[in-house]
């Protein structure tokens, strides 16, 4: 317990930044939807005349962008980038950092096992990615539905939310995987948002080149898209269970090896 | 009862050696020194003792159990001090020390007012704005806080000031008085000379020798140096055991091992204006060890 509160302390700044930085970007997002909605011009026409690379990079799609709801959509796709990047980097310090700060001479020193301290990490973790769940679908909730002339969004923005949630758990556990299994703490979170980087230019590639689309199991950013939660009303059941199955054996690789492997002190 | 027992502990790195084959108990209850130059492998036999690296082969138990299988039930009863010491820099000593604390599950608080008042620490820093001595300070009270019956010490002098340094080493010769055991890494003789019952010398990575700290300068030479009132013949010290014999005028120094009796008889025979028998200190056997390996 003593572990977990120091980390959710030590973690409470960076939490509180990115949270400011999400309701930011819902709020300024949302914000231009009104400008362009106002503007007259149909959206979804200017859009569609864009070539397939903008469209793609822009990450417009097949969305609706007449409705506020459709507009969220882009945004989504911004808002997953933060949650994940969040989340990778939280994973990944988490655990690295006892070694890069050099206190692993304090902590793993106390009589308490490494299974346990990393537990009480990962508790810890988890705590920080729901807390940024939270506050971004509440505000996601508050914002869109001020806009969305009274368009029903609520559960179509909780159906988001939880696939940003299986996302976050899969690169947090990617991050404490890294973290855990390398001797050299520093590189772990460079390296683990270097693959949610490639991962990313992954699903954009996939997008632009449909003769790859078999990769797309691949990419994780593939796995809960706004357009197929929008517009097909659920969470695809079979990515799920491969997000949290991938998750499972990541965590099981970060006990695992912090377990075996000596400190690097 | 020994505290610790090592069985050939071996640590590789890789192909590059760490420790080879090191063995040795420390009893209950005695300040046991370890002594080597840097990377002689010390904080690593250490740190396996801690289970923050895991021994290529070999075992250590500690209180009779073994230090990686039990390691978090035996780490209740240990109080460690690195060699060098690292905390959470936003945290304040107060904190910091607190943290460690509830780790043990028993009230520190006031051992920590204790400790701190002893070494003048001030519990109110942030450890960021600490010198080195200060950290180092927070180290000595954070190992020391939940009583521990057996204390790990690795080079815990380095950046004490003096003053600091004898303070230090009265509280250690308290604890060590109220039961606890130590194990006490160093490089620097004097101080091990000064607190220690027995002593490990360890070099690139093996035991040389275990000894008594009395034994070790019992064992040793005896410099002699002399001042006579005649001049004497180099072939009057010609005997077993004398080495190193130098004549200046009528000033004789040599080292002697052995009886002395033989050599103070034949002392007895000359007329000396002064003499003086000297014990050789450890710096001076801890050449000789490791002379005596190359």
């Amino acid at each position: 317990m003593n572990i977990i509160i120091k980390e959710l302390k030590s973690h409470r700044k960076s939490l509180i930044i990115w949270c400011i930085g999400v309701i930011f970007m819902i709020s300024s997002g949302m914000g231009k939807y009104v400008g362009l909605s106002s503007s007259g011009q149909s959206m979804n026409n200017l859009m569609a005349d864009m070539p397939k690379s903008m469209q793609v990079i822009m990450g417009t799609g097949s969305l609706d962008l007449s409705k506020a709801s459709g507009y969220y959509g882009i945004l989504f796709l911004y808002l997953v980038l933060m949650g994940t990047i969040h989340s990778a980097m939280l994973g990944s310090n988490i655990i690295a950092k006892e070694e890069r700060d050099k206190t692993s001479e304090f902590l793993f020193v106390k009589p308490i096992s490494r299974t346990k301290i990393v537990m009480s990490k990962l508790a810890a973790a988890f705590i920080n990615i729901i807390l940024f769940n939270f506050v971004t679908l509440v505000t996601s909730i508050l914002l869109v539905q001020k806009y969305g002339k009274g368009e029903e969004v609520t559960r179509d923005i909780i159906m988001l939310m939880l696939g940003l949630f299986l996302l976050q758990i899969l690169f947090l556990s990617i991050g404490t995987a890294i973290a855990a299994a390398k001797k050299h703490s520093k590189t772990a979170t460079s390296l683990s948002t270097g693959i949610l980087l490639f991962t990313f230019i992954l699903s954009i590639v996939i997008d632009l080149n449909e003769k790859i689309e078999d990769l797309k199991f691949l990419t994780p950013f593939k796995y809960f898209e706004a357009k197929n939660i929008l517009y097909g009303g659920q969470l695809d059941s079979m990515y799920i269970v491969l997000s949290l199955v991938i998750s499972c054996i990541l965590i099981s690789i970060t006990f695992v090896s912090y377990n075996k492997r000596d400190l690097s002190i | 009862m020994n505290v610790i027992e090592i069985n050939n502990l071996t640590k590789m790195y890789g192909k590059a050696r760490g420790i080879e084959n090191v063995s040795f108990n420390v009893e209950q209850g005695e300040i046991f020194g370890f002594i080597g130059p840097n990377g002689a492998g010390k904080s690593t036999t250490i740190r396996t003792l801690l289970s923050l690296i895991y021994p290529t082969s070999g075992s250590a138990k500690i209180f009779g159990k073994d230090c990686i299988e039990f390691g978090p039930e035996i780490k209740k009863e240990i109080g460690y001090l690195p060699s060098e010491v690292f905390y959470y820099d936003n945290m304040k000593v107060k904190d910091l020390l607190k943290y460690s604390a509830s780790f043990y599950g028993k009230d520190c608080s006031k051992r920590i007012k204790e400790l701190a008042e002893i070494m003048q620490l001030d519990l109110n820093k942030k450890i960021d704005d600490l010198s080195l001595g200060n950290k180092k300070k927070v180290g000595i009270v954070q190992g020391l806080l939940h009583e521990p019956k057996l204390i790990i010490l690795d080079e815990p002098t380095s950046g004490l000031d003096p003053l600091m340094q004898q303070k230090f080493f009265e509280l250690l010769e308290e604890e060590n008085r109220k039961g606890a055991t130590i194990l006490f890494s160093s490089h620097i003789l004097t101080e091990v000379q000064r607190l220690c019952n027995r002593v490990a010398i360890i070099k690139d990575g093996k035991i040389i020798t275990v000894e008594k700290i009395s034994t070790l300068q019992e064992n040793n030479y005896k410099k002699f140096k002399l001042l006579t009132s005649v001049t004497v013949d180099k072939e009057y010290f010609d005997m077993n055991g004398v080495s190193n014999l130098v004549l200046e005028n009528n000033t004789v120094s040599f080292l002697f091992k052995g009886n002395v009796n033989p050599v103070m008889k034949k002392l007895a025979d000359i007329e000396i204006q002064n003499i003086w028998v000297e014990e050789p200190d450890l710096e001076e056997i801890f050449m000789h060890y490791y002379e005596k390996e190359e």
